[in-house]
């Protein structure tokens, strides 16, 4: 992997942030029902959609390592778990805000709210599973990502039965000219940082994959050195 | 899914690989069945699983009818759906950790794994049997809901609905679960981390039956509907767990660890 890649995505990023917020809020007026807690909006749905993809990345990576037993893989679906974590953690915190000012209530239960909710504690579980689980624990850990990944649509539709109050994905089709344009620049530059940041976390679970791999084999040398010295 | 017995020189020209192929598909269920069975006749022996699992049943009925009995009938259709499918899921996770335990304390998973059985067929059997076990805790929860709450009583009015609600509920529970509790008692312990892999991961299937179950008490004209959908849930749900259950149960146990990472 070129390890210049995450660096001028950083860059990228660095550079196109300054621009989004000058754009969020200085050039796009104020909502006139909302107000400045709508600005919230600008970085709560690119968090949702960032944490809806790398949930995906991560199911199928996780499909890749059950069955070609794939390295690389395998480090992926661990990155993009994590980022799910902090892209949902994010969610979690702006929607309540931002519903607070919506709708006066920051929970209600909405479709949106608990199938988000829901992504979240399964990813949690996933990260779970990797960090205190017994040797061996991976492959139980790729299923619950495949699991989590399936179950994405069927929550969301078993609770959209009931009733929503959130905003449909029409508003965001709707939206007028500058709003998109105040939407693009924090879009991308949060693609980028979550792409460099998987892309870190993705090289750095491989180092530790290899350096316990050279840890074994310095242990197995070891009791075979140890085993021809005493006989 | 190849188990060691299916690995065999070939003979003979394609018709008799089709009449293997023939062969081996008669021979899942009859090997899961055999499977079950020998499951069902050690319980017959000391009856622990269902003693234990009726008793945490009946403790877990009195403790919701202790918490919510006191509601109002308008206010009971919206707790009733949450304490029957909370029973599931905590009888759910006794009733799997204790089905592996007995393999793992009597080591006969690993003997399990060897012989020439089709894993699919140990995730058939294991999985019959835990669905066996809530459906008959199942025969606890829902007379006990109707006995203490009068609004329960469109349950036992219309028992062909509630028995299927309960059976494709339970069955979603087990094909899950099933997948997840063999992971762990193959993957060396650690039956806590069960409950916090299970309870996210089995949400939406209680997320479906909790809204069948309220639609049924609410007399709502949809409840077929929303048991076709269980059922579609369902077919998902077990050929999903049946594609994953040689990989996680395998790869974690059978095949040698391919780091021993030390975390």
């Amino acid at each position: 992997m070129n390890r210049a890649i995450p660096v001028v995505l950083l860059l990228f990023a660095a550079a196109v942030f300054p621009l989004s917020v000058k754009t969020i809020f200085l050039d796009v007026g104020i909502e006139r029902q909302l107000g400045t807690a709508q600005k919230i909006f600008y970085y709560h749905v690119p968090m949702a959609w960032i944490m809806m993809l790398f949930g995906v990345v991560c199911g199928i990576a996780a499909g890749v390592q059950l069955r070609r037993e794939s390295r690389l893989a395998e480090a992926i679906a661990i990155a993009a778990g994590e980022l799910v974590i902090v892209t949902g953690l994010g969610v979690l915190i702006t929607g309540p805000i931002w519903g607070h000012a919506s709708w006066g209530k920051a929970w209600t239960w909405d479709a949106r709210q608990v199938s988000t909710g829901l992504l979240w504690l399964v990813f949690v579980a996933y990260v779970m599973v990797r960090r205190y689980g017994a040797a061996g624990s991976e492959r139980l850990a790729a299923a619950l990502a495949i699991f989590g990944a399936i179950d994405v649509p069927i929550i969301y539709y078993a609770v959209k039965i009931w009733k929503t109050t959130h905003p449909s994905n029409n508003v965001v089709g709707s939206l007028p000219p500058e709003m998109w344009a105040a939407l693009w620049p924090g879009l991308g530059a949060l693609v980028a940082t979550c792409i460099a940041l998987v892309m870190v976390r993705t090289r750095q679970e491989l180092t530790e994959m290899n350096l316990d791999d050279a840890w074994v084999r310095a242990e197995e040398l070891g009791e075979a050195g140890a085993k021809g010295a005493t006989t | 899914m190849r188990s060691p017995a299916a690995v065999q020189p070939t003979v003979g020209g394609p018709s008799s690989a089709a009449f293997r192929a023939t062969t081996a598909s008669m021979r899942l269920p009859r090997q899961a069945w055999l499977l079950a069975r020998n499951d069902l006749r050690q319980e017959l022996r000391d009856f622990e699983l269902v003693a234990t699992a009726g008793f945490f049943t009946l403790v877990v009925l009195v403790m919701f009818g202790l918490s919510f009995a006191s509601l109002g009938r308008s206010a009971q259709p919206m707790a009733i759906p949450g304490i029957l499918w909370l029973a599931v899921a905590f009888v759910g996770t006794l009733t799997l950790t204790r089905i592996f335990d007995r393999e793992r304390e009597s080591d006969t998973l690993r003997a399990l794994l060897t012989a020439p059985v089709d894993r699919l067929a140990i995730y058939m059997a294991k999985s019959l049997v835990t669905l066996l076990v809530l459906v008959g805790c199942c025969l606890i929860v829902v007379p006990g809901l109707v006995f203490i709450f009068p609004a329960a009583e469109v349950l036992a009015e219309h028992p062909l609905q509630t028995a299927a609600l309960v059976v494709l509920g339970c069955t979603a529970y087990a094909a899950v679960g099933t997948v997840f509790a063999a992971g762990l008692a193959t993957s060396g312990g650690k039956n806590v981390l069960l409950s916090v892999i299970l309870y996210p991961i089995t949400s939406p299937v209680l997320l479906w039956a909790l809204l069948t179950t309220r639609a049924l008490l609410e007399g709502y004209s949809g409840v077929p509907g929303y048991l076709l959908q269980m059922l579609a849930l369902d077919v998902l749900l077990v050929v999903v767990g049946g594609w994953l259950f040689e990989s996680v149960l395998v790869g974690s146990d059978m095949a040698p660890n391919r780091r021993g990472r030390r975390r």
